[in-house]
């Protein structure tokens, strides 16, 4: 037990952890721990039992809620602990109510006032516990009780409780900002106080301060600046290095809070580059903190105003970290460089491979990372790439958080880049298909919209050719098992308004299908509602166009049933679709107009059609209108008006209190709405039921005008809410609106596709890769997908330097993948039964060593081994070469390496490594090649000549 | 900040739970259990970052590490650096080595009360408070010794000091 650190337990508590360690099930443990539960009550509540003892017991209390089992009958205990005079028993006690309690229990206001006294207690840990708990169990309410004693603090000479001080005043303001804004002068002054512990403290809640409002701490920029080359010059105490980095929390808060404080401000930021730039030069790479570090200064970099030289030193430090093999570090580079390419979009480019690699990585947490990357350089010319990988991963996972969110940035790139409506459709369609039920039910209207709208042109060929293909593609997908609700109700809606439209399909098959439908899903109203309305346009159609039409069987029976409904909104259409059938052509054409969906519906906001009716019903001596806003007025000056009238008043306000914001008016719209009434959702809510369905736009209209009129609470809190939000009402204008304001872009932009930016091109030529990567790097990049030029001559060089002169570590990486690649593609390479191959494919463990050096370089730091790594790696591609010589001479190098590139642009291709070249994976991709049609020229062998001469 | 400390064995059993802000004891058996899985599904040299914005709301990572048979787990928001996150823990590891030499699962369960002190000493109401191992023991040794004098006044019993 010694090595317990003198913290004996009872025997009990032995057996206990001991019993519930050998527990085998999971109800032997929790018998075990109610055990517990029951003899902790017993000795608890037993008021003899010794002092000494209640720690332990409530040291066990606190492990078995830990356990999940209920403990807050021993709460009370807890809070009693505290007031105790010994020590130990009250930071016990402070422990366990920290850990027990929320802020608001009932409890804490029997604790407050033993804070209040060990805030003043003369003993410093009686004094820190005090704080400790303060940090997390005092409340808005109760801060004013204890915030004099914690600014008091704020001046003891314990730096230790100086520094707690800080902290519970920061507590304070991240919890009730109001109760501690007259302080906030305090953390400025804690910034000079003399021990750099009690500054660092500070720097907290001053980021929280100016994360919430930069512009009153611009005059800080000088001082933070000067802190930090402070720290960074070392002028700290030693004690404050951590792993030979001068304290670097401090630093990492600093470069946080200095680029809060440059965002989008170029005199400030000015000030900064230089401290900036120094830090990034010092950061020591080959440790975690230095790490931290450096990455904390590319973010910095990358919210200040640009400066060129800091981007490049970024951009170097990120293609340092991409290339890592730590997966750690790669995070850190593609959440950089997420950042970087906001300011500087090209610098993704240079770094295309290590991104796919990223992207094809078995670690999730690095390829959700690689995503939001991707997400956010995705333009018109690599969308389909993009978004058909995110779907593709969507497809694959099954966290239903992550998938909605991908689902939904799917479409947000599908609506804003789409180079064709029938991309989007497909894509769309996949997206249902897998994530329906997870994506805004806006999606689903926007796809229904796009299909009705067209391309936006009067470009009709086009515009049906697309509803035909989507109509294809519904009635292939709809016999699947399983579609989410959203997605079934695009299709009957497409199906009802575009099924028949080209004549392909008889009006009988969809039907058929709609009813199929509505059957297959006897639960969901919503779909049973856009499926009988499918079959009711398609009927109403048919009888348009004079066509007998028969009721089909099943849909009688649908119809039937619907009638029965428990929805009143399934009953309104059921009867709506059953007196189609007894109206002639003509009246059923203007009802159900063919392809009308995108038509302006002028709706009559002053209902001048009624105008006649109202004259004439004033003629015969009826009360005429009176606006609600003037009813209002007449009550306040009733005084003079009739008993009557001033009757008439009252009742009218109290009216308008629960009823005014009633759309009053539906039954007037003209019938023509319901086919675009469709559009919108069909809220099954009753609030839908109630307003009837085609409850008109203008009504809502007018009562959000009126309501305006006047603020006066009462009514607002009443009525509002409730009515304006259903979204079926807004309905038909809105629909017209959003029509108009076209979310993607048109066919100007989709119609050029993938025409790759000139630069790309170039730069594409120059990097060589493998032909799988290289393809997908170029659809995301915008790269051309194949490289034709291939400089021999450049290749030489680069490979030569890297053979001779590769001491440093950023030349590391390119070597062996010299090695890699001429060992992979060239199909007489990877003939199987040359021997020679066999000795060079194991090329692998020459890596995997190199793999481990390079930890170990990370591991010990100095900088000097990094002349004994080079050598003893160059020694392995000596042997590598050498290997490789015997059969070279008949291979090519399909990948020929660019002139004069920097480490950093080299670098991608270094990650082959991580996957080793196998035989297998070498053929396949071997047959890729041939597949993509990519065939490696035959010239390498002389460079190999060269190269080893 | 730092929303929580969690430490728990390979089979998914806490060994300490600290929020810094209250979570209900459901809510953290819960958040044991689906952090536990995450790590679980995890494969051996991946990062050690986990986004965990489906436990605790957006913006809210994890980094975990692996020291013998416990995962050391640490959650916090955007304003904290995961590298530095990483220091952090290994400052609380080699603080515990400091304590207990050779740390191993028994010290945590046992010592349940001096690790939530040493924890204490590094990180206060989410907020990183030290990061020197050497002073956090230090303080913590110094806590200790007060303690057992302010014990040692309560009549003897022989228990008590094993």
């Amino acid at each position: 037990m010694g090595s317990q650190g003198g913290f004996g337990q009872s025997k009990e508590f032995l057996d206990l952890i001991k019993s519930i360690g050998e527990s085998r099930s999971k109800a032997e443990e929790d018998r075990i721990v109610l055990r517990e539960v029951e003899t902790l009550k017993l000795r608890l509540n037993d008021p003899n039992t010794p002092k000494y003892k209640l720690k332990e017991y409530i040291i066990r209390l606190l492990y078995v809620e830990m356990l999940g089992h209920d403990a807050s009958f021993g709460y009370i205990h807890a809070v009693k602990m505290t007031h105790d005079e010994n020590l130990l028993l009250k930071r016990s006690g402070y422990l366990a109510v920290t850990l027990f309690l929320n802020e608001d229990h009932d409890l804490i206001i029997l604790i407050v006032n033993t804070i209040q006294k060990d805030l003043k207690s003369d003993n410093y840990l009686v004094v820190c516990a005090a704080l400790n708990a303060v940090c997390r169990l005092i409340n808005e309410e109760t801060i004013p009780a204890v915030l004099p004693q914690v600014v008091e603090l704020l001046g003891h000479q314990k730096e230790a409780v100086r520094k707690k001080a800080v902290m519970a005043l920061h507590r304070f303001s991240q919890k009730a900002p109001g109760s501690v804004s007259h302080l906030i002068s305090n953390f400025r002054k804690k910034l000079c106080d003399n021990d750099p512990g009690v500054m660092g403290a500070a720097l907290c809640p001053l980021f929280d301060l100016i994360t919430a409002d930069v512009d009153k701490y611009k005059d800080l920029v000088v001082s933070f600046v000067n802190i930090l080359k402070q720290v960074a010059e070392r002028r700290l105490p030693k004690t404050y290095d951590y792993h030979q980095m001068p304290a670097p929390f401090i630093q990492i808060k600093l470069l946080k809070i200095l680029s809060l404080l440059g965002i989008g401000d170029k005199k400030a930021s000015e000030q900064m580059y230089t401290i900036v730039g120094d830090i990034m030069r010092k950061c020591d790479s080959t440790s975690n903190i230095g790490n931290a570090i450096l990455y904390e200064s590319i973010c910095c970099v990358s919210s200040l105003h640009p400066n060129p030289k800091l981007l490049e030193a970024a951009a170097d430090a990120i293609a340092k970290f991409l290339k890592s093999d730590s997966h750690n570090l790669k995070y850190l580079g593609i959440d950089a460089l997420t950042r970087l390419i906001k300011i500087n979009p090209e610098i993704a480019e240079q770094h295309q491979l290590a991104v796919i690699d990223c992207l094809e990585d078995p670690d999730d947490t690095l390829k959700r990372k690689t995503f939001d990357l991707l997400y956010k350089m995705t333009k018109s010319s690599n969308v389909e790439v993009i978004v058909d990988r995110m779907i593709e991963y969507m497809i694959s996972i099954n966290d239903s958080h992550y998938k909605t969110e991908i689902a939904s940035r799917c479409v947000e790139l599908g609506e804003q880049f789409a180079p064709s409506n029938q991309w989007f459709i497909q894509t769309m369609n996949k997206v249902f298909e897998h994530a329906g039920d997870l994506v805004n039910a806006k999606v689903a209207h926007n796809l229904m919209k796009l299909i009705a709208e067209g391309f936006g042109e009067d470009d009709d060929t086009a515009d049906s050719q697309l509803r035909s293909s989507a109509v294809e593609s519904y009635l292939r997908i709809m016999g699947e098992p399983k579609l989410p609700s959203a997605f079934l109700q695009v299709i009957c809606w497409v199906l009802g308004e575009y099924g028949i439209a080209d004549d392909k399909y008889s009006s009988s098959y969809i039907i058929g299908k709609l009813c199929d439908v509505a059957e297959a899903h006897p639960d969901d109203d919503t779909v049973k509602a856009y499926a009988v309305t499918g079959i009711m346009k398609i009927y109403s159609f048919e009888i348009a166009s004079g066509k007998p039409v028969d009721l089909l069987p099943e849909c009688q029976s649908l119809i039937e049933e619907m009638l029965a409904s428990h929805s009143t909104d399934l009953q309104q259409r059921a009867y709506e679709l059953q007196s189609i059938f007894t109206l002639d052509a003509q009246a059923v054409k203007k009802i159900m107009p063919v392809d009308s969906t995108c038509d302006d519906i002028e709706s009559d906001k002053n209902l001048s059609f009624l105008d006649g009716y109202v004259q004439q019903a004033i003629e015969n001596g009826a009360q005429p209108y009176i606006p609600e806003s003037e009813r209002f007025g007449i009550s306040s000056i009733s005084d003079f008006k009739s008993h009557e009238e001033h009757e008439t008043s009252a009742h009218a306000l109290r009216f308008e209190a629960y009823e005014l914001p009633k759309p009053s008016l539906p039954h007037n719209i003209p019938p023509v709405l319901a086919s675009s009434t469709e559009l919108v959702p069909v809220e099954p809510s009753y609030v839908a039921d109630i307003l009837h369905p085609t409850s008109a736009p203008s009504a809502s209209d007018a009562g959000s005008s009126e309501l305006k009129l006047r603020l006066d609470g009462v009514q607002k809190k009443w009525g509002r809410p409730t009515y304006s939000s259903p979204a079926p009402s807004s309905s038909s204008i809105d629909q017209v609106k959003v029509q108009n304001e076209t979310p993607r872009p048109d066919s100007a932009s989709s119609s050029k596709p993938k025409i790759p930016d000139t630069s790309y091109i170039s730069r594409k030529q120059q990097i060589e890769i493998s032909p799988e990567k290289q393809k997908l790097a170029a659809s995301l990049f915008g790269g051309s997908a194949k490289s034709e030029g291939r400089h021999l001559p450049s290749q030489k060089n680069s490979k030569t330097q890297n053979h001779t002169s590769d001491t440093s570590r950023s030349s590391k990486a390119p070597a062996p993948d010299t090695a890699v690649k001429t060992s992979q593609p060239p199909p007489d390479l990877l003939d199987m039964g040359e021997p020679s191959i066999a000795s060079s494919t194991p090329s692998v463990d020459p890596f995997k060593q190199f793999e481990g050096l390079f930890d170990f370089t990370q591991e010990t730091t100095p900088v000097s081994t990094g002349g004994v790594d080079g050598a003893t790696k160059d020694s392995d591609f000596t042997s590598l070469f050498a290997d490789m010589s015997l059969s070279a001479q008949t291979h090519i190098d399909p990948n020929p390496e660019p002139n004069g590139l920097r480490g950093s642009k080299v670098e991608p291709s270094a990650h082959q490594l991580n996957k080793g070249p196998n035989l297998k994976e070498a053929l396949e991709k071997d047959a890729l090649v041939r597949h993509v049609g990519v065939t490696p020229s035959g010239q390498n062998p002389i460079l190999f000549k060269d190269l080893l001469g | 900040m730092i929303r929580g400390v969690i430490v728990m064995n390979d089979q998914g059993n806490p060994r300490l739970i600290k929020f810094y802000e209250f979570q209900p004891p459901e809510k953290q058996q819960e958040l044991v259990r689906s952090i536990y899985r995450i790590l679980c599904s995890r494969a051996e040299n991946v990062s050690n970052f986990v986004k965990a914005d489906s436990l605790l709301g957006p913006n809210v990572r994890l980094v975990y590490k692996t020291f013998s048979t416990l995962y050391f787990v640490f959650i916090f928001d955007k304003s904290e650096n995961e590298l530095a996150m990483m220091d952090l823990m290994q400052v609380f590891v080699e603080t515990l080595n400091k304590c207990f030499r050779e740390v191993c699962e028994l010290h945590v369960v046992f010592n349940f009360y001096k690790i939530h002190m040493i924890l204490d000493e590094i990180i206060l109401g989410g907020q990183v408070l030290e990061t020197s191992s050497e002073e956090v023991a230090n303080a913590v040794d110094a806590i200790s010794r007060l303690e057992k004098n302010a014990n040692s006044m309560i009549p003897s019993f022989s228990g008590w000091h094993r």
